[in-house]
């Protein structure tokens, strides 16, 4: 799949009472890697997942690839990742199963887990229950599930978050490596991630885009 | 628009107006006296009206919440609201008359062996569910979805709860009307049918006062929030 | 679709079987239920039939609202939901195959507790159990139907434990109704033969097709 264009026209989410998110226009091209930045509470998760129509909009809207994210069709959802504070895997399964599990729902038969684990450094790890892994562990995973079906669209919530080193390395390198073949938006507290992989940054505060 | 909204309000006020008070006079000093039940059967007139009415609530309700689904415009969801809100409140009713009715030609106040009292309470406590799951969501687009598909859910309750209490059970309501027609002097009939008439004019009140009540506090919030300098 | 549910009721199974949350609770709970209501019932009709036909029916709803508390449970502690409702599957598939789930507890449930039943109230002269077992079969469907149906409902609700079974409870007052005419029928006493089945097939077609038409709406917000 082509990475498609996302486009939010004045975008506005409430909860509640509260404003999240305050008529965010944005753009970003196919292929663009997008860093968002800003302080606890300015938006930035909501307006991901806006983009991946996990949250409907209060007024304006969230298209992707000219279609409301909400009502995105299964073939558009399938080029769609999006990994957010939460690891969104089963506590009670292993990490194969976890990605067993997500390869089957993607329709990929032939997917190597053994490899993908590797991969994330979670190798010897990969017929553990993920109940007992740390922080840094499950967003290595998280990570791993949102790569696995090579998304066109990828949404990353604070992806380093309780990564160690390596794990900082591996998720620079995953972001590398989409610049220019995938649409790519991140949120981060990491103020040099776009000097370090060339992409825009886009600022956010209470709810309003800079 | 302003003129519209006020002729809502105006029409089935002047319309609710003369119709129930004529049902009361027709009802008293026209019909005739029923022939088994006496006296006892005049709140037919007002009863059996009443809980019509109130599933013709229930379904504008259920019409509005397929409505806001749909097009996904807050009105919707406001009215499909204020549908089901008068209609529990006119279900309340039904089920005050009901045993009024119960004791007066059957000795209890409760008969479990009638039919359509029993179907009111399975959809009493299920519209009452409606306004629990309502107000346990924060306002916004997940509680409108939601109170709208459970209003939704109505559209199959209401008819499967019929048929179910009919399987289970024998005893009949008195049946007024057959399926070979009316059973009953035209005046019986006509006076029904003006009472039928009156309480939905005093409906399309309620649901229209309700709904200009409910927009000028939406509005009222907005305006508010502009105030604020959300301005949205 | 099929392949997607299965696949989301197998995660359901898995997790049941290694941490057995659901299961042993419902069994103990269907278990408590009819001795109370037996209790509760031995002043007066305590000891006939009828009441025992009854009582199965009470026991097995409240036990299947016990049960459907924990319908999405594994998908809450780690938003799991929202990767299945990102991935390119009918989002019908997500509440089929928590409902197939929650049949299958039904019925692992009902397996242990009919019998059981059967022996404690009639040993002889009781109801013909083939009726018994496929009104059961079908209700298990509407309960799972219609109380999936309502948990995906109260997902985003502050007091969602407390919500659910008075979402459920009126849902299904005409499986209770229907599944406990069918009962006295299967004593051989004459309620309508069939109908209570039909009844019972009707109901699962109806809520199948409107949550099925609604299914878009259930989840996410």
């Amino acid at each position: 799949m082509e990475p498609p264009v996302v486009t939010l026209t004045e975008c506005s989410k409430r909860f509640g009472d509260r404003l999240a998110l305050r008529k965010a226009t944005l753009t970003v091209a196919p292929g663009e890697t997008i860093v968002l930045l800003g302080p606890n509470g300015a938006g930035k998760s909501t307006l991901l997942r806006l983009v991946a129509g996990l949250l409907r909009p209060t007024a304006g809207s969230a298209r992707i690839a000219g279609v409301d994210a909400t009502s995105a069709p299964r073939s558009l959802r399938a080029g769609i990742a999006y990994a957010g504070h939460r690891s969104q895997l089963y506590r009670g399964l292993t990490a194969r199963e976890n990605l067993e599990l997500h390869a089957g729902l993607h329709g990929q038969r032939d997917l190597d887990v053994t490899a993908l684990l590797n991969h994330v450094g979670l190798g010897d790890r990969a017929d553990e229950y993920i109940d007992g892994f740390s922080r840094g562990m499950l967003q290595r995973l998280a990570l791993a599930r949102a790569t696995a079906h090579q998304p066109a669209l990828l949404l990353l919530d604070e992806p380093a978050s309780g990564l160690d080193a390596d794990g900082r390395l591996l998720l620079d390198a995953t972001l590398r490596a989409g610049l220019g073949t995938r649409t790519q938006l991140v949120a981060s507290h990491d103020d040099e991630l776009p000097a370090r992989l060339g992409a825009r940054a886009v600022h956010l505060s209470a709810g309003s885009l800079a | 628009m302003r003129s519209l909204g006020r002729l809502s309000t105006t029409i089935p006020l002047v319309l609710s107006t003369i119709l129930i008070p004529l049902t009361v006079a027709l009802a008293f000093w026209w019909t005739p006296e029923d022939f088994d039940q006496g006296l006892s059967q005049k709140i037919f007139y007002f009863h059996v009206p009443i809980a019509l009415t109130s599933y013709v609530a229930f379904a504008f309700g259920a019409f509005s919440a397929a409505m806001y689904l749909w097009k996904r415009t807050e009105v919707w969801d406001l009215r499909s609201y204020v549908g089901v809100h008068s209609g529990t409140i006119w279900g309340t009713l039904v089920l005050l008359t009901g045993p009024i009715w119960a004791k007066a030609s059957w000795g209890v106040w409760w008969n479990w062996g009638d039919r359509q009292i029993n179907v009111f309470l399975i959809l009493f406590l299920y519209y009452c569910a409606y306004f629990m799951l309502r107000f346990s969501l924060d306002e916004g687009e997940r509680r409108r979805s939601a109170s709208a598909v459970f209003a939704l859910l109505g559209v199959g309750l209401i008819p499967l709860s019929f048929l179910a209490v009919r399987i289970a059970q024998t005893l009949i309501h008195p049946v007024v009307f057959t399926s070979d027609g009316a059973a009953m002097p035209n005046s019986f009939l006509l006076t029904f049918v003006v009472g039928f008439a009156g309480m939905l004019s005093l409906m399309v009140l309620l649901i229209s006062t309700e709904m200009r009540g409910k927009r000028t506090a939406a509005r009222v919030l907005q305006l508010q929030r502009v105030a604020r300098g959300e301005d949205a | 679709m099929i392949p997607a549910a299965l696949a989301i009721a197998r995660v359901k199974f898995v997790l049941e079987l290694r941490r057995r949350e659901v299961i042993f609770a419902m069994l103990l709970f269907i278990a408590a239920t009819i001795v109370i209501v037996h209790f509760a019932l031995s002043g007066d009709t305590g000891a006939g039939s009828r009441a025992a036909a009854g009582m199965l029916w009470a026991a097995v709803v409240f036990t299947a609202v016990l049960g459907l508390l924990r319908t999405f449970a594994a998908e809450q502690e780690e938003g799991a939901l929202d990767a299945l409702l990102l991935a390119p599957i009918d989002r019908a598939a997500i509440w089929i195959g928590a409902a197939l789930a929650q049949f299958g507890f039904l019925v692992v449930v009902e397996v242990v507790a009919v019998p059981v039943w059967w022996v404690l109230f009639f040993q002889a002269g009781g109801p013909s159990i083939g009726t018994v077992v496929v009104a059961l079969l079908l209700a298990n469907v509407g309960i799972a139907l219609v109380g999936t149906l309502a948990a995906a409902l109260a997902l985003g609700a502050r007091t969602r434990d407390v919500l659910l079974p008075v979402l459920v409870l009126p849902l299904v007052i005409p499986i209770v109704l229907a599944g406990v005419t069918a009962t006295y029928g299967a004593f051989g006493e004459e309620v309508g033969g069939f109908r209570p089945l039909g009844f019972l097939a009707l109901y699962d077609l109806v809520f199948a097709a409107l949550a099925w038409g609604t299914s878009e709406h259930l989840l996410g917000d």
